[in-house]
C-alpha cells in the first residue's frame, strides 16, 4: 500500500470497495458513520451483502463484532478516526485481551489529501502513531492500487485474532 | 431480593440460552453451574455485555441469548438500548441487576442512584417489553412467560446491596469465545 509520502490524487469508488468486501468474505459491516466513507456506506446499503449494521457508538461496534464472530460470521467495522480514539479501551478489552478478530476501516476524517499528514489536525496526525504504539498492524487505502491488499489484511485479523486497521486516507468516490 | 437468589432463578429457567455475564454477576453464575461452553464472561470490557449479546443474537437467531448486565455497566454504553431496539432481535433477553452501586470498584454510588428508570429508558428506546421485579417469587413465576415471548425484552431486577466485596472467577474471555464458537458450530 502507499507510503503516504506524496499527496493523494485518487480515491476509490464506494461500489468497488463494497464489491471487494463481499468478494473477500466479509459478512457484516458494523458501523458508526464516517465522513470519508459516505459512498462506501451507501454502496453497502444498496448492495445488501455484507449486511450493514448501524450502531450508536464504536464501543458497541466492537461488541457486536465479537458476538457475530463467536457465531461463525466474519464481520468488520467501518468507523472514523474520532470514534476510533473513543473506543480504544473497548478495543483493548475485546480485540486485544479477548483476542477477537477485529478488522477496521478507519476514515482519517480531517485529512486534506493534497497536504502532508504533518500539516493535518491532531486526529489525523495521531492515527498511525497510536496504532504503532498499540502494536496494531495497519495499512493505508489511498487509491485504487491499494484495494488488492484488503484480502490479506482481512485474513491477518483472523489469523492473529486481533485488530487490523485500514486507514482510509481519501474520501471514497 | 439477593442477586445470588435471582441468578439461581435465571439459571433454572435458562434452558439452552447462550449467556453473557458481566461484572459481579459472573462469580455466582459460575457457582450456579452456568459457566458451560455456551456462556461468556464479559470481563475486562465493562459496558460491552449487551452489545456482545446483540451480535450473538443476530448471528444465531435460532438460539435465545441471555445478557446478565449491571446498572453501572449499562450506563457506560446506554446507547446500546437504542441499537438493540432498532435491530430488535426477538431472541435477546437483557437482564439488568440494579443496586445503585459500582461494586467492583468499592461500592461507589452510580450517577442517578435511586432515580434511573431502566425499564422506562428501554421502553422509550423502543424495547417492546420491559419488566421490573423486586420479589423473587414474582420473578420465578413470570420468567418462563417472558422467555417464551419474543424479545428484545429488558428485565430489571432490584437487588439488595450485599457488601461482600468484588469477586472474579478469572476465566479468560479469549478461551471462552473459542469454546463458544466451536460449540455453536457443532449445533448448526
Amino acid at each position: 500500500m502507499t507510503t503516504n509520502a506524496q499527496p493523494l490524487v485518487h480515491s476509490v469508488a464506494g461500489d468497488v470497495l463494497a464489491a471487494e468486501l463481499r468478494r473477500i468474505g466479509v459478512t457484516h459491516v458494523v458501523t458508526v458513520p464516517d465522513t470519508m466513507q459516505r459512498t462506501l456506506t451507501a454502496a453497502l446499503e444498496a448492495q445488501g451483502d455484507p449486511v450493514l449494521v448501524p450502531v450508536c457508538t464504536e464501543d458497541e461496534a466492537m461488541g457486536v463484532n465479537a458476538g457475530l464472530y463467536a457465531t461463525g460470521h466474519r464481520p468488520m467495522l467501518l468507523i472514523q478516526n474520532t470514534g476510533f480514539y473513543a473506543s480504544l479501551n473497548t478495543m483493548r478489552g475485546i480485540a486485544l485481551d479477548a483476542q477477537i478478530p477485529t478488522f477496521i476501516f478507519v476514515g482519517d476524517f480531517g485529512r486534506d489529501p493534497t497536504k502532508p499528514i504533518s500539516e493535518s489536525p491532531a486526529r489525523v496526525r495521531f492515527t498511525a502513531p497510536t496504532l504503532k504504539a498499540w502494536g496494531i498492524p495497519y495499512y493505508r487505502l489511498d487509491g485504487p492500487d491499494d484495494v488488492s491488499a484488503l484480502d490479506g489484511a482481512f485474513a491477518q485479523a483472523y489469523e492473529r485474532r486481533g485488530p487490523v486497521v485500514v486507514i482510509i486516507g481519501a474520501a471514497t468516490a | 431480593m439477593q442477586r445470588r437468589d435471582a441468578l439461581d432463578v435465571l439459571a433454572r429457567h435458562r434452558g439452552g440460552a447462550v449467556s453473557i455475564a458481566t461484572m459481579q454477576t459472573v462469580h455466582h453464575w459460575h457457582d450456579a453451574g452456568q459457566a458451560d461452553e455456551f456462556n461468556l464472561d464479559a470481563t475486562g470490557c465493562m459496558g460491552s455485555a449487551s452489545s456482545i449479546g446483540l451480535g450473538l443474537a443476530m448471528g444465531r437467531p435460532d438460539r435465545k441469548v441471555l445478557v446478565l448486565d449491571g446498572d453501572g455497566s449499562l450506563l457506560m454504553q446506554l446507547g446500546t438500548l437504542v441499537t438493540i431496539a432498532s435491530i430488535a432481535p426477538p431472541n435477546l433477553y437483557h437482564v439488568v441487576f440494579v443496586n445503585g452501586l459500582y461494586e467492583s470498584t468499592g461500592n461507589q454510588p452510580i450517577p442517578g442512584q435511586g432515580m434511573v428508570d431502566f425499564c422506562g429508558i428501554a421502553r422509550s428506546s423502543g424495547y417492546p417489553a420491559a419488566h421490573r421485579f423486586d420479589d423473587l417469587a414474582a420473578l420465578d413465576d413470570a420468567l418462563p412467560g417472558i422467555l417464551d415471548a419474543p424479545g428484545p425484552a429488558l428485565i430489571e431486577l432490584t437487588i439488595d446491596r450485599d457488601g461482600s466485596g468484588p469477586r472474579w472467577p478469572r476465566v479468560p474471555m479469549a478461551g471462552q469465545v473459542q469454546a463458544l464458537r466451536a460449540a455453536l458450530a457443532g449445533q448448526e
